[in-house]
């Protein structure tokens, strides 16, 4: 299936907006888990001095992050874990086909993790003939549906449970039902032989602590503990930001993530795995690899701006919290990441140029900056990322090739500038402004804009296609004002 | 964020206290009503109120776009006018535009005077309602008005200045209103500038929740702090003929 | 590590150093964040660590006994078979190599009881029972240290699990748990679970649905010897 990219966001935006049926899934799934992270963040006497403490320990680590990385290696290493590093995608699936060659496995079990997304790990996989089988129930469907997550926590979101059903019927041959226990129950029944065949379980990290080398990663249905206890190779895969220095430290995070990502105190399971099994005949598997994963995030340490983006600990809270997202969904931003987040680190991942417009789809009201868990100033991040595509970036590099110049809205501004810097050329503009708007304006307002005018100027017409605009007064304030300082 | 050197216990001063009013572009030239209403406000408060001539725009719709070189242009202007300025506070009746001027310190990433410069003036600027309130200690500036109202959280007074209770004190202090909660009263209202025309679809979309709730909430209308969201919230109100209508904070506590 | 691992080592290390060093002469301006201004919590009535384990617990839809020595328990735990096997749903039951669990399940009868089953049979369990290692009374979790007891699957495959905890080993916050795990003197376990409630998803149209791939029913027995105080 050909999924959206985000060159094509505004086409992708508008057609989401054309989705009735989406467009009520995520007014409820948004405004449903916004209550719930409310009312979690509630439960604590101390939110605030929570999102303080985990900023501070992020940002300690990513200011540290190689000693932290390494640190990590060696504790891991010591437990019997095996650590691979990977500079890109390309190396991160060569590292994993090749594990998988080696152990000549046919059938791999997933739980859900948005970096082996990010990666398209399954492609690289079935393209050398290893199945590769996603067991969160959320992940299934979509890969039963052959598309894309379109939320970082509820991958499924955007589809209605007849829809499911529909897929379900087609693909495992049920019979038709509606009902969601059933829906369930079949989803468990299928994906529960597949953990006993599977040769390696795959899953992310949550978070992997320097001082012991061990990884951590939540969950509530149970599938990431039978993919990492069953089979008998487990390969985790993991951002280099996911580390944090101390055990300890877990505190904080278990606190902030699943009340910012589901409104949950704690998710069902947590499970801490440090490297492999002392015994021989102990139950879990038999190797661990842990992938340390790149891809673009080392550079996003050049700049204190940037570098918070890989303080996020993806819970998803800015996504319910953006009027954006919850207007559009996340297959428009034609990336793994979606919503406000994923505005920020898309273009630093895959380049400013293919993702010119994500930092612009923002109103910039700053809702995902009061719900981030970490405190991660997005509004900042998307107003820096906005400066570097019109003024170019400092940080030049291979992916960073140069936006193209919008030159009328350059000489636009330009202009403005040229006249905001002189206030008798504002005053004369605003004049002459006045005087030109008698040819739009109806009454004491200006209606919809079209025509001639409107291609000539866009924004008018983009404004007044919903909206009424307020003419430029025939007195203006200063103009009152100097009448009112002569009498 | 700001340095608190003044007293707050205005009150107990003697001489009127000097304002310099900042009165933004878009109330200069397509609202003035606000800025005469705001004038009328911070007299009554007991504010000797200067307006220098010389002043125009706080640059937010470069620096918004991305385009940081010209709104540095127009930072420096503002900053040296309020230099100029001996008025103890510049007021201004909008949240975006005070939160503007308060960025200007990320303006000038390699120049530390300048720095020093903008810092000095983010001090001394304020919203209407929060120096009002929190500056003047004053919540009832003895305005009336008969109907039913509601307010709108603008995003950048409510997220980047802490502003939320103190218009609902003021509301709550005029005569002969009815104030209503808005549901969801912090939701965007959809403008954010040039998004509002780059993105007209999405910005309609969330426009229209807003809308309805105000629909909803059956008032006469609809207050807020800044001049952009209620031409946001006003352009459509008005194309679909509401019978609710937009005010701003000013207006209503200048109303007698 | 092979070459290639070494070699993107050394790279992203450097990458790392060069990025960070980068970043250095950077002035940033940092923004005050205006923190949300809503009610928080009011501190709730105090309870005993056990009783705040079984609210937590009973909040997230698990079951919750507390008794006062093993004779209790094994009686709980009859009354907890008893009431599945009415519903034909404890036909077969899985237990940990724990000695206590063996010993609370001397008084069942049922048609097949065996310790650590072969993973590939205990998927056709119908219960499992296990002890737990520590339990966490501010979220109602049960922690599970792979390596002091057989508990890995026995936990996680049967759609039931039993678990027995004493009330001593309860603590009362993560940071507790974290802390004891970390300080354990025989060495850390090599796999830890935090259990809380049973396995659950939300995933279609937002309709929690209990019992996806980890256990649908969790049942906690907590022993409190008679000498403690709780």
């Amino acid at each position: 299936m050909d999924h959206l990219t985000s060159e094509t966001f505004d086409a992708n935006a508008r057609a989401a907006l054309n989705d009735a049926q989406l467009r009520g899934a995520l007014k409820n799934a948004t405004s449903l888990f916004g209550k719930r992270r409310l009312a979690a963040a509630h439960s604590v006497s101390n939110w605030e001095d929570l999102r303080s403490e985990a900023r501070r320990i992020k940002d300690e680590t990513l200011l540290h992050l190689d000693k932290y990385l390494e640190q990590f290696t060696v504790n891991a290493e010591e437990a019997g874990a095996q650590i691979h590093w990977a500079r890109d995608a390309a190396e991160a699936n060569a590292i994993v086909k090749e594990i998988a060659q080696h152990k000549q496995a046919r059938l791999v079990v997933k739980s859900k993790s948005m970096t082996t997304e990010e990666i398209h790990l399954n492609s690289a996989l079935e393209a050398v003939g290893v199945e590769a089988l996603e067991t969160d129930l959320g992940e299934y469907i979509i890969q039963l549906a052959g598309e894309t997550p379109s939320h970082i926590i509820a991958p499924a979101i955007h589809k209605t449970r007849f829809q499911i059903a529909d897929l379900f019927v087609e693909k495992l041959g049920i019979e038709p039902t509606d009902d969601v226990v059933m829906l369930t129950a079949t989803a468990r029944r299928v994906l529960r032989q597949k953990f006993a065949a599977a040769d390696i379980g795959i899953s992310g990290v949550n978070f992997g602590v320097a001082e012991a080398g061990t990884i951590l990663i939540l969950e509530n249905e149970g599938n990431i503990r039978l993919t990492t206890s069953l089979p008998k190779v487990h390969i985790a895969v993991m951002g280099i930001e996911k580390v944090i220095p101390r055990f300890a430290d877990l505190e904080v995070f278990l606190k902030l993530l699943p009340r910012s990502g589901t409104g949950q105190h704690l998710t069902s399971y947590q499970s801490l795995i440090t490297g492999t099994k002392r015994a021989a005949d102990g139950e879990g598997p038999d190797e661990l690899h842990i992938i340390l994963l790149d891809n673009g995030r080392s550079k996003m340490l050049a700049h204190p701006t940037t570098r918070q983006s890989l303080a996020c600990i993806r819970c998803g809270a800015c996504l319910n919290a953006c009027p954006v997202y919850q207007q559009i969904g996340g297959h428009a931003y034609g990336s793994v990441y979606p919503g406000p987040i994923g505005a920020v680190i898309t273009p630093q991942l895959i380049g400013l140029k293919k993702a010119s417009q994500l930092p612009y789809a923002s109103s910039l009201c700053g809702a995902c900056r009061e719900v981030c868990p970490v405190k991660i100033d997005i509004p900042e991040l998307l107003l820096h990322l906005r400066a570097e595509i019109t003024e170019g970036s400092e940080v030049r590099d291979e992916r960073s090739e140069p936006v193209k110049r919008k030159t009328g809205e350059r000489l636009a501004f330009k202009m403005w500038a040229a006249v905001m810097t002189r206030p008798r050329l504002y005053e004369f503009s605003a004049r002459v402004g006045h005087l030109l708007q008698g040819f739009i304006k109806r009454g004491n307002r200006i209606g919809k804009v079209g025509g001639l005018i409107g291609r000539l100027a866009p924004p008018l017409a983009a404004w007044t296609g919903t909206r009424d605009l307020r003419p430029i007064e025939a007195k203006s304030f200063r103009q009152q004002w100097r009448s009112a300082e002569r009498s | 964020m700001m340095d608190r050197d003044h007293q707050s216990a205005i009150g107990k001063r003697q001489s009127p206290i000097k304002v310099g009013l900042f009165v933004t572009c878009l109330v200069d030239q397509l609202w003035s009503s606000i800025g005469t209403s705001t004038v009328e406000v911070l007299r009554r408060a007991g504010c000797e109120v200067e307006f220098d001539e010389r002043q125009t725009c706080c640059g937010q719709p470069a620096f918004n776009t991305g385009y940081r070189r010209e709104a540095r242009q127009v930072a420096e202007r503002f900053i040296e006018l309020c230099e100029g300025s001996d008025a103890e506070f510049i007021v201004s009746p909008s949240g975006s535009c005070t939160a503007m001027v308060h960025h200007y310190e990320s303006l000038f990433p390699d120049d530390g005077a300048w720095r020093a410069r903008a810092h000095a003036v983010a001090g001394r600027t304020f919203e209407l309602s929060s120096f009002l309130v929190r500056e003047l200690q004053l919540t009832d500036v003895g305005a009336r008005f008969t109907g039913k109202v509601t307010w709108h959280d603008a995003c950048h007074g409510l997220r980047e200045l802490g502003v939320r209770n103190e218009p609902r004190t003021l509301i709550q202090h005029v005569r002969d209103t009815e104030f209503v909660e808005l549901e969801n009263s912090d939701a965007c209202c959809g403008f954010g500038g040039t998004f509002s025309v780059k993105y007209p679809e999405i910005s309609a979309a969330i426009l229209e929740q807003k809308i309805e709730a105000i629909e909803r909430a059956g008032v006469d209308a609809v207050v807020s702090g800044d001049a952009s969201c209620l031409m946001q919230i006003g352009g459509r109100l008005s194309r679909i003929g509401s019978k609710a209508r937009v005010m701003h904070l000013a207006e209503l506590l200048a109303s007698q | 590590m092979t070459n290639t691992s070494r070699e993107a080592r050394d790279a992203i290390l450097q990458s790392i150093q060069a990025n960070l060093a980068a970043s250095e002469g950077i002035v940033h301006t940092d923004h005050t964040i205006v923190p949300y201004r809503g009610e928080l919590l009011r501190a709730g009535a105090s309870l005993s660590r056990t009783e705040k384990f079984r609210e937590r617990l009973e909040s997230v839809g698990g079951y919750c006994y507390i008794v006062k020595s093993e004779d209790e328990a094994a009686r709980a735990l009859s009354a907890i078979i008893g009431e599945l096997q009415s519903k034909d749903a404890a036909k077969r039951i899985a237990l940990s190599d724990a000695p206590l669990v063996s010993s609370l399940a001397r008084g069942i009868a049922a048609e097949e009881i065996d310790v650590c089953p072969l993973p590939a049979d205990l998927f056709n369990y119908d219960v499992g029972m296990t002890m737990a290692q520590a339990a966490i009374a501010e979220t109602g979790t049960l922690v599970l240290a792979a390596e002091r007891e057989r508990h890995r699957l026995v936990s996680l495959l049967p759609p039931v699990h039993i678990a027995i905890v004493y009330s001593r080993d309860i603590v009362d916050t993560i940071g507790d748990a974290l802390t004891q795990l970390r300080g354990d003197a025989t060495g850390m376990s090599r796999a830890i679970t935090f259990i809380t409630g049973p396995s659950r998803t939300a995933d279609i149209e937002l309709t929690l649905t209990v019992g996806v791939h980890g256990p649908k029913e969790l049942h906690v027995i907590v022993i409190e010897a008679a000498s403690e105080a709780s």
